[in-house]
């Protein structure tokens, strides 16, 4: 009898064990996955995209004389309720920009900015270093035009059991040196989903 | 007397036909137009139910691929949604160098656009490099 009843606890316990979600990689070309009330990867791809083939259609980054602009990373606010890094969003953007061929992005300066570059510039009276091999004052190049932009979210209750979460994204360009703007966008996600889900 | 009020009858369901003022760039729609005797609220529910038993869908009745100021291939494309109801489905653009491979790009992404049930739509698509020369779009539902 106790064998038996042994029998069936295990029986059991490995059935439950067989039922547990399995972990899945997802196919990040081809996602079925649903969506979800927070922002996830395939909205900073959707928007990453049309924000860049705004950007290049506009003609904004064309220079007259074939060159290419020098573009800095300026400050992209995350006013979302969300923990979000905004490199997520911008990353995809400055590789485009520059696969583009029309423009460098700059990591003198900026939210892109490369510590090192102005760290090697600090071992210029150091004995230890090759001094020919540390780059000369007055070498590094400014940025002609500057990115940014603020991505803010706004929370409204549609209805007793649904809630609507809408996610603004907002970039601009604009020239360093006068201040004038060439380009801007925005691009609204929205989404509607259960009051219980937490858009953060 | 029969005979008088299917008469009066074909007359206002004429009437309300031919009170239309046709602007081809501009789409009345049901609920703001007038109901015609092809759509009013008798047959506009078998319409509908027809459209959707058929399944009538999109058609794409022009993808016209051109350089911009910019150098970058911008692709336009025109359609139509056949069906009653609105359409919301996904598309996606790969951009083809002049060998025929496919370019790389953070821009070929799923993307989504709707049309309005019996209305074109038309949508842009640029092209992030100057390199592309051609294209191929997939489209899917968007669920």
């Amino acid at each position: 009898m106790k064998a038996k009843t042994l029998l069936i606890i295990i029986l059991f316990s490995n059935l439950f064990a067989g039922c547990g979600e399995k972990t899945t990689n997802i196919d990040i070309v081809h996602d079925e996955g649903k969506p979800v009330m927070a922002l996830d990867y395939r909205d900073f791809d959707q928007t990453a995209s049309a924000l860049v083939q705004s950007l290049l259609g506009s003609g904004a980054l064309k220079k007259e004389d074939g060159s290419r602009y020098v573009v800095a990373t300026g400050r992209i606010t995350n006013d979302t309720m969300q923990r979000i890094d905004t490199d997520q969003l911008m990353a995809k953007i400055e590789e485009e920009i520059l696969n583009s061929g029309q423009a460098v992005m700059t990591s003198a300066v900026g939210s892109g900015t490369d510590k090192l570059v102005h760290e090697t510039r600090e071992l210029r009276d150091s004995e230890e270093f090759d001094q020919s091999t540390i780059a000369e004052r007055g070498t590094l190049i400014a940025p002609e035009l500057s990115i940014s932009g603020k991505i803010f979210q706004r929370n409204i209750r549609y209805d007793k059991k649904r809630q609507q979460v809408e996610y603004y994204f907002q970039l601009k360009l604009s020239d360093a040196k006068t201040g004038l703007r060439f380009w801007q966008k925005e691009i609204i996600v929205g989404k509607r989903g259960s009051s219980k889900s937490v858009a953060w | 007397m029969n005979r008088l009020i299917l008469f009066y009858i074909s007359v206002v369901f004429l009437a309300i036909g031919c009170g239309e003022e046709r602007e081809p760039r501009i789409k009345v729609r049901e609920g703001v137009g007038s109901d015609s005797l092809i759509s009013n609220v008798v047959t506009r529910p078998v319409v509908k139910a027809f459209s959707s038993l058929i399944g009538a869908g999109i058609v794409i009745d022009e993808a016209v691929a051109r350089r911009n100021d910019a150098g970058f291939l911008e692709l336009h494309v025109n359609g139509h949604n056949k069906s009653y109801n609105t359409k919301r489905f996904r598309y996606r653009v790969e951009w083809l160098d002049s060998d025929g491979l496919v370019i790389e790009t953070k821009t070929s992404v799923w993307l989504r656009v709707s049309a309005m049930g019996k209305s074109p739509f038309s949508f842009k698509v640029v092209a992030p490099r100057t390199e592309a020369v051609d294209f191929r779009m997939d489209t899917k539902k968007w669920e």
